[in-house]
């Protein structure tokens, strides 16, 4: 029963993930700069994860290295995120190609490697875990803090949501690192509930921006 | 020291789009328009050719905005908005 309900929110989690693509690839699209190519690669690799727990959980593929997957798929759909808002300043395409081109390269080293020469892996999934859930708790506090700056420079009350989606991100990850030290169910659950709350934010943020009945002004 | 941005095409391009949306169609003046947007005039020219070649301008004489024109400009501001709302600019 469990796992219906954990396999039925991942499989949301991927639904709402490929919405998401489709409006944050908008932005390189219309404007042809590479350096917003973050935003939907970060949310690819983060519904690619849910994609593969999702699987995990029903066993229908069932193979030694599947956590492994899921794991650096989310470590770097959140270093994908976090150079977009790092970097922000980087205008260049050619860099941003480069930089992107290099992360999947590393990526894709990775899997060859977890897949092919599991060994090099070294410490436990456990371990693993731990430290790589940190990662993303820097990528995330990093992006909240930055975006919740921005709002702050030059309030406006349609850039404080987002804020709010990575500050929901990362409180579900710490939530998440809390389960993976203590098992305890109750942040493993809360952990699930906050990141859902997280990506509900950021459609209600794409929607608003793509439907609503805004007139072209411009000075 | 001021830091002058380079734009891309596709930023002048919107700005041309947006500033002959804002002039109502029978008082556009090329040389306005160019001045409006910072760009030499040999330049300019080129660049209303290539929107009336794209459908978003209808002729280099009229500069009258198309539906499609129109269509893009609706699109442009929602992505830039996005934009805004995701915190991240639009150099």
């Amino acid at each position: 029963m469990l796992d219906l309900a954990l396999f039925t929110i991942e499989v949301v989690s991927v639904i709402i993930c490929v919405i998401l693509i489709r409006f944050m690839v908008m932005p390189f699209w219309v404007t042809g700069q590479s350096r917003y190519l973050g935003l939907p690669l970060g949310f690819a690799f983060l519904g690619a994860s849910y994609a593969f727990t999702a699987l995990s959980i029903s066993q229908f593929i069932t193979f030694d290295y599947i956590w492994w997957i899921q794991l650096f798929l989310r470590a770097f759909a959140f270093l994908f995120l976090l150079v977009t808002y790092l970097l922000l300043k980087e205008n260049r395409n050619q860099f941003w190609n480069a930089l992107l081109g290099i992360l999947i390269v590393i990526f894709t080293v990775l899997i060859v490697l977890t897949i092919i020469f599991p060994q090099v892996l070294g410490p436990s999934y456990f371990t693993a875990q731990i430290y790589t859930r940190i990662f993303m708790l820097i990528c995330l506090s990093y992006i909240s803090v930055h975006t919740l700056k921005s709002h702050l420079d030059s309030p406006d009350p349609t850039t404080l949501m987002i804020p709010l989606g990575f500050v929901l991100l990362t409180i579900a990850q710490y939530l998440q690192i809390i389960w993976v030290v203590d098992r305890s169910f109750l942040s493993f659950w809360s952990g699930i509930v906050v990141r859902m709350g997280g990506l509900a934010v950021f459609l209600f943020v794409s929607y608003g921006a793509f439907y609503s009945s805004k007139r072209t002004e411009r000075e | 020291m001021k830091t002058i941005l380079r734009r891309d095409k596709l930023k002048i391009y919107a700005d041309l789009l947006f500033a002959l949306y804002s002039e109502s169609p029978e008082e556009i003046m090329p040389t306005h328009i160019q001045k409006k947007i910072g760009v030499p005039f040999d330049r300019f020219k080129l660049y209303v050719t290539e929107l009336v070649e794209l459908g978003l301008v209808r002729d280099e004489t009229s500069m009258e905005l198309t539906e499609k024109g129109r269509q893009y400009l609706r699109e442009y501001e929602r992505v830039l908005d996005f934009i805004k709302r995701m915190g991240l600019e639009y150099l």
